[in-house]
């Protein structure tokens, strides 16, 4: 990797919930952003089906790329068929927290 | 009003980036940051070259990436993208979109070409590839919502890789798009 590059080796595929929180919800994208991890945000659920399906399609293939070259991959909050698009790119067994506040999320990204 | 900002990917993932172009660990704070004081929502694109040429890909210019199996890796991944844009416009959300200046994917108003370059990957710092346009996937994803009768988002790009790059005049351009 080139010397100048930044990057943390550190992705997350974290829940829509946490990237846009409601008020005083956890700020799952603030916590990612100060322990140094990318995040790959997963659709939203108020997205029908076959406007969720697809675009888990896409997080699953992109996710399979980052465990292949031995990145650090998380899954926070998760989604619904996110297991099962997962699966079908091989990748499973992701450790994951469903955070209950930003102190245990915190916790949990430096554990790993 | 608030609305809803589609991003690219590498805005909240510097980790997609090819070697030598990740400007911090994570997350783009500067964008984020101006989003989340004005209450946009976030919503983030798929990274077109990362799951086409993976992470250990080259830099490149718009024309080694536009190939017939690249175009059509772009419309699958602007159908997902377009759905999602479709949901908010038909909800009257405001919706924006967010690319990478400079991008030969994801540039919105400045790309990368230079018909010439190919063979070794010798690349000097330089702006001769810099030219106005947009990138192959913008492309796309402007044609497929053309053709769900979507128009498309006002849109604007994160300058951090062009070598002009100058953080205030992103920001105020980012605050411009939101407050158009």
């Amino acid at each position: 990797m080139d010397a100048g590059d930044a990057r943390g080796y550190r992705v997350a595929l974290i829940a829509d919930e946490l990237v846009n929180p409601a008020a005083r919800g956890i700020d799952g994208l603030a916590a990612l952003e100060a322990a140094g991890w990318g995040a790959i945000q997963l659709p939203s659920g108020d997205y029908p089906d076959e406007v969720a399906a697809p675009l888990l399609e896409l997080v699953a293939e992109q996710t399979e790329e980052f465990t292949r070259h031995g990145y650090t991959v998380a899954v926070i909050g998760g989604r619904a068929g996110l297991d099962e698009a997962l699966a079908a790119y091989g990748v499973s067994g992701l450790p994951s927290i469903e955070p209950r506040s930003t102190a245990a999320l915190t916790r949990f990204l430096a554990a790993q | 009003m608030p609305g809803v900002a589609f991003v690219a990917h590498c805005l909240l993932n510097q980790n997609s980036k090819c070697s030598g172009g990740a400007r911090c660990p994570g997350v783009y704070s500067p964008l984020v940051g101006a989003l989340r004081e004005r209450g946009w929502q976030i919503q983030q694109m798929p990274c077109p070259e990362l799951a086409f040429t993976g992470l250990n890909r080259f830099w490149a210019v718009r024309e080694q990436l536009d190939t017939s199996a690249y175009r059509r890796h772009c419309r699958r991944l602007a159908k997902g993208v377009a759905g999602a844009i479709e949901v908010h416009v038909r909800a009257g959300d405001d919706v924006v979109l967010v690319g990478l200046e400079g991008s030969p994917s994801m540039g919105v108003h400045v790309t990368s070409s230079d018909p010439e370059r190919g063979g070794r990957p010798e690349w000097p710092d330089g702006t001769d590839e810099l030219t106005p346009g947009s990138g192959i996937f913008i492309d796309e994803l402007s044609a497929e919502l053309a053709e769900r009768g979507v128009p498309l988002p006002r849109a604007t790009g994160i300058t951090h890789q062009l070598p002009d790059h100058h953080g205030p005049g992103e920001l105020d351009s980012i605050v411009a798009l939101l407050e158009a």
